[in-house]
């Protein structure tokens, strides 16, 4: 029975290290490979000994993709490809394949730095495992082999993030990725046609909210802001580089162009430019209103936000800074925070998710008293404030985007248990499509019904036409002929030919029947008899009368005999071929109703 | 982790505490149960507990083994496998004290534990049910793996047979871990001892099953230390096999049989079993050449090794791939449609065509590698990675192949093939994508280093484009490119090798380079060219290189001006190693890691210390070294630490200096020191006096900064009072913001 095979190896009921395992039609695809903020021990990759257990990877998987840059689906790749071994192709969108290894190259930092690392993936390698990577475009249909292929659709969610889907013959699958439905202030919303997969695999982070109007959350984050420098303090925003920074700088600059404010913004030096030049290269991967105005003025190009230097952050007075990285857990924006978190005037705002263990999670948590290294103990007295700005779609979302991709089943990854049989239900419920969420290493197994491609013989077809038919597209049509597997293909052929091509010979399959007359006169009048009644009767027909006194119409045979028993009846035996059953039966039919009486 | 400690075991006991965690009113009942990380945590909990007799009997008592057997089909993969572990370590601890000293201990006086899993296990392998099976052989690969006690042989005596009569089924079940399982047990040092059922068993099931299946058996075999010779003819013919088709497929006449059909005498794998489809044979063929090239380098290779055949096949396959073979037969043809274009087995070919040249004598070879190298590489079809696999076969066949003998340098072939390789280079550093401009930098770097000094190299490079080329590439829009082209431009001029128009006695040109690398380590914008400058630079002051020489003190001085504001702390940490680089040479350390120290100009003799220190102060690397002692990033304040501490303990018996400076200019540096030390580095050091420093450093506990900074910095958040205060702050917070990530 033909099937599709999921098995989340990470994502499963879960957020983070998303690594996902496909498998269509005998093609092995992976979906993502992230790794764990939560983890720094070996949970924090997915675990990959059930490929390993296969065979060699290479051989085993037949391509991986990669939905967008975020590490939690593509921090694991440069440990999977250099280290544990897979050497095959590796797909991602253009935005992804630049971006990508700068949020790699930040991780490998901070992991080598903070956590004094030996064996972890290395530069070189990073840069070996980014040379495997096939970079794709929008709606382009990629061809992985000659039998399977894979496109990207628009996401949303961050520059470059795409829902991919996955073909082999008629059986497809699409992997959303991370993805947001409502567009926001640089991205689009995310689009996908009626593709009607067989499977749809749908991330939940939101699965059971309807989140708040994100104008309420902007003004909030622009109040609180204006707030803090309006009394002198300062405000530090870590961020990681690419993603919601963009989206936070711009929100800040047409505020304080509306306000007409004077206080200084930075952001970390070298990060704008480096911001700024991927979305004038991916400028089409951003939302219509940025790429409509571009040529006037490029939104990425900002007036009042200027490059940071170390030095700025010891000057009196108010000001905003982003720094990376985005958790406080190193760099530039743990220096800074050192430096400001004892003043009660200041303010730093987490505008994401901070894992276990970084100073950013452990000031949201409350704590005030942080110790740092070398034993120092650091007062935390500036303001702590969380605001979610991820741009992930709500359930309204998700279920908008099933809609419009109607598929046959739907699995939810990427998201907490709770949530997902919450959210599941309702799938189930209002869209009557199958939904499964399955844990991490739980394989859902959706049987499929492929259509298998069937060649005609020329032969046939030319027959088929000489019936003076001409074929029409749109009303189907039967066609009698032999189904022959050879090869691994499937062929209709005539019959004949059948026979020639697998060596067999033909077997001649008759009908007999008997039907008794009451007559006294002799076989052969007796045959006569039926002989003229048929002529009359089957005028379109061929009817003979044998030298041995039988009587043939077409292939039926048609023999009288004397009744063993009853001197006084006759027997007819009436033998047909199956070809000819029709007219077969007919004859018996009118034979058993008697002969006409000779005048 | 309680249970694990048999008197904290006990007393969990006497409170009837674990059995509720077990047995019929146990788990199973539990609602949580139906989530796999709670089943995989009452396993790892299992596990603990199963360190002692009370414990291991506790757990036989209690029905958890039987659990456990259920939990081996968990619809987790990650439980099932931890079940099946967890069976095997309990098998394992039953066993080690019973079996101690009684190596012949048979079955029938096994633990009942113990007992109970092998007749759960034989049971198994008598079931008919593919997962069943695959369950049980799973379990004995990883008891043969990591048991190698006696009673491992009584029980492989015992199931063997039931192992071998798996192979009667048709098809055979459960393959992969009927492999995984024969290798281990061959594997085993107990079975060192030549077991004839087990060789028997692995012949058979060499010979029954599909080439692709056998695959994995044979180069396992292949590998192990001590196996029948007859075992590794018939291992060796099947990993041949799918090449002798090739060869057989594609020859232009029947001509005598190669030395590969007599290995392979007997196979019965025609052409049509390879091309039964194209995924088929794609597959077979890469895992073959993969399998092959794994081979090739190891000490237990067969012999004889067939390598002209080898080589001829694998060029072939090339061949066929690029589409420039032209077999006559309808066999060859039908694999060049299959083949052609087909990227994967272009770079499982190239792979394995690079491990070729190890223990190659036969240099009639080369130029026919050579040649088909030439062709992919000038290929317009090649893609990137296929391009990356062809640089490193050609660097393999250039640095390893063989050369005739009374052929002294290079070797007859090479500079005629060097001749056409620089225009296929020179095109390759021009290309539009990223990967190959980077792969031939790279490729580039390798062949210099090695052969730098050889003179038909120095003439074929000079005389082309590629110096030039590759100097343009130090402003290429891509970063690693960039870098790559720092590495490649430092290595050229270290061997001279500049650019066509530079000759050595040119300084301008030289100081261009020097200018150059500098602007990059001053504006770029991205981390790794101004890494690689850094590296450049070091290896450059290591091997005195002509153009530091002339004024080391000032090359060093503006490479850590520059370096000293850098954001990327690797490129900071680096700037430590050229300091350190700089200490050695100028402080007379002994420095046998330099081997042009002899031949070059001679390096300036040790000064007088006090001279010495008060340079180190005017190049202010005293002030640099500091600041990295404070630094933000732990490698640095790492490095720099070392640093001060080999300075403060050269400076230890300097007489010429006074005990202290000026009271005043010591606490003042002392008062700065400690605000950079709370993250305060605006004010400066302003500039310094040797007895200053020397009086700062001595009253600094840098032993102390050094071993808190050998620590990883987890130890902060892993300190016990940290972890508490998370769990504590986190179950406060648990219900809001959980989903969101960034």
């Amino acid at each position: 029975m033909p099937e599709i095979r999921v098995t989340p190896l990470g994502a499963g009921q879960d957020v983070g290290r998303s690594c996902i395992l496909v498998s269509i039609a005998g093609k092995n695809v992976m979906l993502d490979c992230g790794m764990h903020m939560g983890f720094n021990d070996d949970r924090r990759f997915p675990d990959f000994s059930y490929i390993t257990q296969n065979g060699r990877l290479t051989d085993f998987l037949d391509c991986v993709i990669i939905s967008h840059f975020h590490l939690d689906h593509c921090g694991a790749l440069p440990y999977f490809s250099e280290m544990v071994g897979y050497d095959g192709p590796i797909y991602m969108t253009h935005p992804t394949q630049a971006i990508c290894p700068i949020l790699l190259e930040d991780y490998r930092k901070i992991a080598v730095d903070k956590k004094g690392e030996a064996n972890f993936f290395t530069s070189q390698m990073i840069k070996d495992c980014m040379k495997k990577v096939v970079a794709v475009h929008l709606h382009q249909t990629v061809q992985v082999d000659d039998e399977l292929e894979i496109k990207a659709y628009y996401a949303g969610h961050v520059l470059g993030a795409a829902m991919f889907q996955i073909k082999v013959g008629s059986e497809s699958v699409v992997y959303t990725g991370d993805y947001n439905m409502t567009p926001d202030r640089h991205l689009g919303a995310a689009w996908i046609d009626k593709c009607r997969p067989n499977l749809l695999i749908t991330e939940s982070t939101y699965a059971t909210t309807i989140r708040d109007s994100k104008r309420c959350r902007e003004r909030d984050f622009l109040k609180k802001v204006h707030e803090t420098v309006e009394r002198g303090g300062k405000v530090l925003i870590p961020v990681f580089a690419l993603g919601r920074a963009q989206e936070l700088c711009i929100l800040l600059e047409t505020f304080w162009e509306r306000m007409n404010l004077k206080v200084p913004i930075y952001f970390s030096t070298g990060l704008t430019e480096k911001a700024n030049h991927y979305y004038k290269l991916f400028i089409t991967w951003t939302n219509q209103k940025i790429r409509k105005t571009f040529v006037q003025r490029n939104m990425f190009e900002f007036k009042h936000i200027k490059a940071f230097d170390r030095a700025f952050a010891d000057n009196p007075g108010p000001m905003v800074v982003f720094a990376t990285p985005g958790m406080l857990h190193a760099g530039q924006s743990l220096q800074i925070f050192r430096k400001w978190a004892g003043n009660e005037k200041n303010m730093v705002i987490m505008p994401g998710y901070c894992v276990q263990g970084t100073v950013g999670h452990k000031i949201l948590s409350g704590q005030r008293k942080l110790e740092m290294e070398g034993r120092q103990v650091l007062e935390v007295k500036m303001q702590v404030e969380y605001m979610s700005f991820s741009a992930h779609a709500d359930a309204k979302g998700i279920m908008q985007l099933v809609g419009q991709a109607e598929p046959e089943s739907v699995l939810l990854v990427h998201g907490e248990a709770k949530k997902m049989g919450f959210l599941r239900q309702k799938i189930e419920q209002e869209l009557r499509v199958s939904c499964y969420m399955p844990a991490n290493g739980e394989t859902v197994t959706l049987p499929t019904s492929p259509s298998i491609p069937v060649g005609i013989s020329l032969g046939l077809l030319k027959r088929e036409m000489a019936q003076g038919l001409l074929p029409e597209a749109k009303k189907p049509r039967l066609l009698h002929g032999t189904l022959i597997m050879k090869d691994s293909n499937f062929r209709l052929v005539s019959s004949e030919q059948a026979l020639k091509e697998l060596g067999l010979a033909e077997h001649q399959l008759r009908f007999t029947c008997r039907v008794h007359l009451q007559d006294t006169r002799k076989e052969q009048e007796m045959a006569l008899r039926v002989y003229s009644h048929l002529k009359s009767t089957l005028k379109d027909h061929c009817v003979q009368h044998l030298p041995d006194g039988s009587v043939t119409v077409e292939s039926i045979l048609i023999q009288a005999a004397a009744h063993s028993e009853d001197p006084g009846a006759k027997v007819l035996l009436v033998s047909w071929t199956y070809q000819d059953e029709e007219l077969g039966s007919f004859l018996t039919a009118l034979l058993k109703k008697g002969l006409p009486q000779t005048p | 982790m309680f249970a694990a400690q048999e008197d904290c075991f006990e007393y969990l006991q006497q409170g009837q505490l674990l059995l509720g965690l077990f047995g019929e009113a146990g788990p199973l009942s539990w609602a949580v149960w139906s989530v796999p990380t709670v089943r995989s945590g009452w396993i790892q909990g299992l596990k603990s507990l199963a360190q002692h007799p009370g414990g291991l009997h506790f757990l036989g008592d209690s029905g958890a083994v039987d659990a456990l057997f259920s939990l081996q089909g968990d619809s987790s993969l990650f439980v099932a496998s931890a079940a099946s572990q967890l069976l095997v370590h309990v098998l394992a601890l039953s066993m080690q004290d019973k079996a101690e000293g009684s190596p012949s201990l048979k079955g029938s006086a096994w633990p009942a534990c113990a007992q109970k899993i092998v007749a759960h296990v034989e049971a198994s392998l008598c079931s008919t049910t593919a997962l069943q099976i695959t369950q049980a052989l799973n379990v004995l690969t990883t008891t043969f793996g990591r048991c190698h006690s006696p009673w491992t042989e009584v029980l492989w005596g015992q199931l063997s047979p039931l192992v071998a009569h798996l192979l009667d089924s048709e098809p055979v079940p459960a393959t992969h871990s009927l492999v995984d399982l024969l290798l281990s047990v061959a594997r085993s040092p107990v079975f060192a001892s030549a077991d004839c059922t087990l060789w028997e068993t692995i012949a058979r099931m060499l010979s029954c099953l599909s080439p692709m299946q056998t695959g994995p058996l044979a180069l396992g075999t292949l590998k192990l230390q001590h196996c029948p010779q007859a075992l590794r003819s018939q291992a060796f013919g099947v990993l041949l096999q799918p090449l002798a088709c090739i060869l057989r497929a594609t020859a232009q006449a029947p001509g005598p049989p190669g030395l590969l059909d007599e290995t392979t005498q007997g196979c019965s794998m025609t052409v049509d079993t390879l091309l039964s489809s194209k995924s088929a044979c794609v597959g077979l063929l890469c895992q073959t050449l993969a399998h092959l090239e794994e081979l090739q380098p190891l000490p237990q290779h067969p012999l004889p090794w067939p390598q002209t055949l080898l080589v001829e096949a694998v060029v072939i396959i090339l061949r066929l791939c690029d589409g420039s073979a032209a077999p006559s037969s309808s066999e060859g043809c039908r694999l060049c449609g299959t083949l052609a274009g087909c990227i994967r087995v272009q770079r499982a070919a190239l792979g394995f065509l690079g491990t070729l040249t190890l223990g190659t004598s036969s240099w009639e070879l080369v130029p026919q590698v050579f040649a088909i190298l030439l062709e992919t590489l000038k290929s317009p079809a090649s893609s990137p990675t296929v391009l990356k696999k062809a640089f490193q076969a050609v660097l393999h066949w250039l640095l390893d192949s063989p050369t005739p003998p009374g052929c002294s340098d290079l070797g007859p072939h090479t500079p005629l093939f060097l001749r056409e390789l620089f225009p296929v280079l020179q095109k390759h550093l021009c290309s539009p994508c990223w990967e190959v401009r980077d792969s031939a930098l790279e490729f580039l770097t390798h062949l210099s280093m090695c052969w730098g000094g050889e003179a038909n190299f120095r003439e074929v490079l000079l005389a082309s484009d590629v110096p030039k080329l590759a100097w343009q590439l130090l402003r290429d829009p891509e970063s690693y490119v960039r870098a790559s082209a720092v590495t490649a431009m430092g290595q050229l001029s270290s061997q001279g090798l500049q650019a066509a128009s530079d000759s050595p006695g040119h300084p301008e040109v030289q100081q261009g380079l020097v200018g150059e690398l500098l602007h990059i380590l001053s504006v770029d914008s991205e981390g790794f060219p101004r890494r690689a400058v850094t590296r450049v630079f070091t290896e450059w002051l290591r091997n005195s290189h002509a153009d530091v020489v002339q004024d080391t003190e000032w090359f060093v001085a503006t490479v850590l001006q520059m370096v000293s504001r850098d954001l990327d702390w690797e490129v900071r940490a680096q700037g430590l190693e050229l300091v350190q680089v700089f200490l050695a040479q100028t402080l007379g350390q002994p420095n046998p890691s330099c081997p042009y120290a002899v031949a070059l100009p001679k390096v300036t003799p040790p000064s007088p210390l006090p001279e010495v220190l008060r340079t180190l102060c005017q190049m202010q690397i005293f002030d640099f070294a500091f600041r990295a002692l404070f630094d933000c990033d732990r490698p640095v304040a790492q490095k720099a630490c070392d640093l001060l501490l080999f300075l403060r303990n050269k400076s230890a018996p300097c007489s010429g200096l006074q005990e202290a400076g000026d009271s005043s200019d010591v606490a003042s540096v002392e008062a700065t020191l400690e605000r950079w030390q709370v993250g305060e580095q605006g004010q400066p050091l302003g500039s310094l006096e040797p007895e200053v420093v020397l009086a700062a450093l001595r009253s600094m506990d840098l032993e102390g900064l050094q071993s808190r900074l050998a620590e990883s910095s987890d130890h902060v958040e892993k300190s016990p009072q940290s972890l508490l205060q998370d769990v504590l702050a986190t179950v406060a917070l648990l219900e809001e913001n959980v989903a969101d990530c960034y």
